[in-house]
């Protein structure tokens, strides 16, 4: 019995790590593209830029808060989701661009 | 309620049809507006009389439009405006044109609709000095405003903070630019505009990188920059948007202005610093005003290598973003 419930323990703990998902967001046209996303805790998001000018992709939601920084042309950032709680990603250039980020 | 755009407007955004690059210049068929506060006739017009009436100041000599006010570019055509008393605000007063369009309000963008802003300047000691808990037991004490406002916004309360600031907001909404020569040429009428003109458009959208930030309907994609106005660092001085939160990116950033009417409200920039379009052209695309050592200087502020005569062209295009004065029928008698 007690085996059991260790394998099915590193089971749960496989698949938790398999599932972890990377997803790409794009700015382009001073958008998120796409504008919604549905992750799990764990997953990643990788922001692109393909606009000629910066971005700032940020969020001030506590559980999941990061600030990637002025991201030129071409460069690539990262955020990790900590929390189970859903958020908005902005720009800190450009407010009216909007990620509706939700976590299950 | 659609708001009549004029008869110019109307023809522009339904029987004629842009070419595809010129698109994003038309102006979009609807004015947002919030759910809770859709434009009618009453509101409009309560809106109205609140924004003309000087006694929504403390010294009922200041109204709205004494700052943003219709003859002048709704603004007040100063660097900074006069305030009660003796004061001056710290900041340029920005136009109300337009601001239907925008998604934050104020030079740092600390408002997130006109509902939210409506109520700031009145209560700034530098702009009307009105604290609100006067101002709503004083219009209160007008029986023409409690039953406009019963009227524009049935069980909502009657009058109080929120319907006041409803109201103010719904007139804004209506203030609107008018069919300037450039949405005529934007939709193939290319004589509407000089060739100097036509050619500072070019500049404009290419070489200059203007549209990087004056894009879209409104010359504005609302986005924040630190110009480089201002030598060094900020200590002691406005530092924008980052007084809201300390953000790396907000350090001395400043909401970009609509271009809609831009030879009516001068001077310009968020300090009123600068007089002429060909100063501020020239300040944007040469890479601001101090070249060197601004902190968090903006990366779409560079010296884009023009020459004399493509700022002049740049200017000429500027200035056909000048439509006429939209209709208004200004209030002389308020309610009593
Ligand atoms: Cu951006």
């Amino acid at each position: 019995m007690k085996k059991i419930v260790t394998t099915l323990l590193v089971a749960g703990a496989l698949s938790v790590t398999l599932s972890a998902k990377n997803w790409v967001v794009n700015q382009k046209g001073k958008t998120f593209i796409p504008s919604k996303l549905t992750v799990h805790v764990g997953d990643t998001i990788t922001f692109d830029n393909s606009d000629p000018f910066a971005h700032n992709a940020y969020t001030d939601d506590e559980a999941n808060e990061f600030d990637v920084g002025m991201q030129p042309t071409g460069k690539e950032t990262h955020m990790k989701i900590k929390s189970k709680e859903s958020f908005n990603v902005e720009c800190a250039i450009h407010p009216n661009m909007l990620l509706e980020v939700t976590v299950e | 309620m659609i708001i009549k755009l004029g008869l110019s407007a109307l023809l522009i955004s339904s029987t004629l049809f842009a070419t595809s690059d010129m698109s994003k210049w038309i102006r979009p068929n609807e004015v947002p507006q919030p759910k809770d506060n859709k434009l009618t006739k009453d509101r409009i017009e309560l809106g109205k009389l609140l924004y003309f009436d000087k006694r929504l100041s403390a010294s009922d000599k200041i109204s709205c439009a004494t700052c943003h006010a219709p003859k002048r570019g709704w603004t007040d055509l100063v660097p900074v405006s006069k305030a009660v008393g003796a004061g001056r605000g710290p900041r340029n007063s920005p136009t109300v044109l337009n601001t239907a369009y925008l998604r934050r309000l104020f030079w740092d963008g600390r408002a997130k609709s006109l509902e939210q802003q409506a109520l700031g300047p009145i209560e700034a000691d530098v702009e009307m000095n009105m604290p609100l808990e006067v101002l709503i037991p004083k219009l209160q004490k007008i029986q023409g405003y409690v039953k406009l406002f019963n009227k524009a916004y049935p069980n909502e309360g009657g009058i109080n903070n929120k319907t006041l600031a409803k109201a103010i907001a719904s007139f804004e909404r209506t203030v609107l630019s008018t069919t300037a020569p450039f949405d005529k040429y934007a939709m193939g009428d290319t004589k509407a505009i000089s060739k100097k003109a036509a050619k500072g458009y070019k500049v404009f959208i290419g070489k200059a990188h203007c549209a990087d930030c004056h894009d879209k309907f409104n010359f504005t994609d609302g986005s924040f920059h630190n110009i480089g106005l201002k030598d060094g660092d900020l200590q002691g001085k406005d530092l924008g948007r980052y007084n809201l939160k300390r953000r790396a990116a907000w350090y001395g950033v400043f909401k970009t202005p609509t271009l809609r009417d831009v030879t009516k409200s001068g001077p310009y920039f968020h300090d009123g610093s600068v007089k002429t379009l060909t100063e501020a052209a020239t300040i944007c695309a040469s890479g601001g005003r101090y070249k060197n050592g601004v902190k968090n200087k903006s990366t779409y502020i560079e010296d884009r290598h023009l020459t004399q005569t493509e700022i002049s062209q740049i200017v000429a295009f500027m200035k056909t973003l000048t439509g006429p004065d939209m209709k208004l029928k200004i209030p002389t008698k308020f309610p009593q």
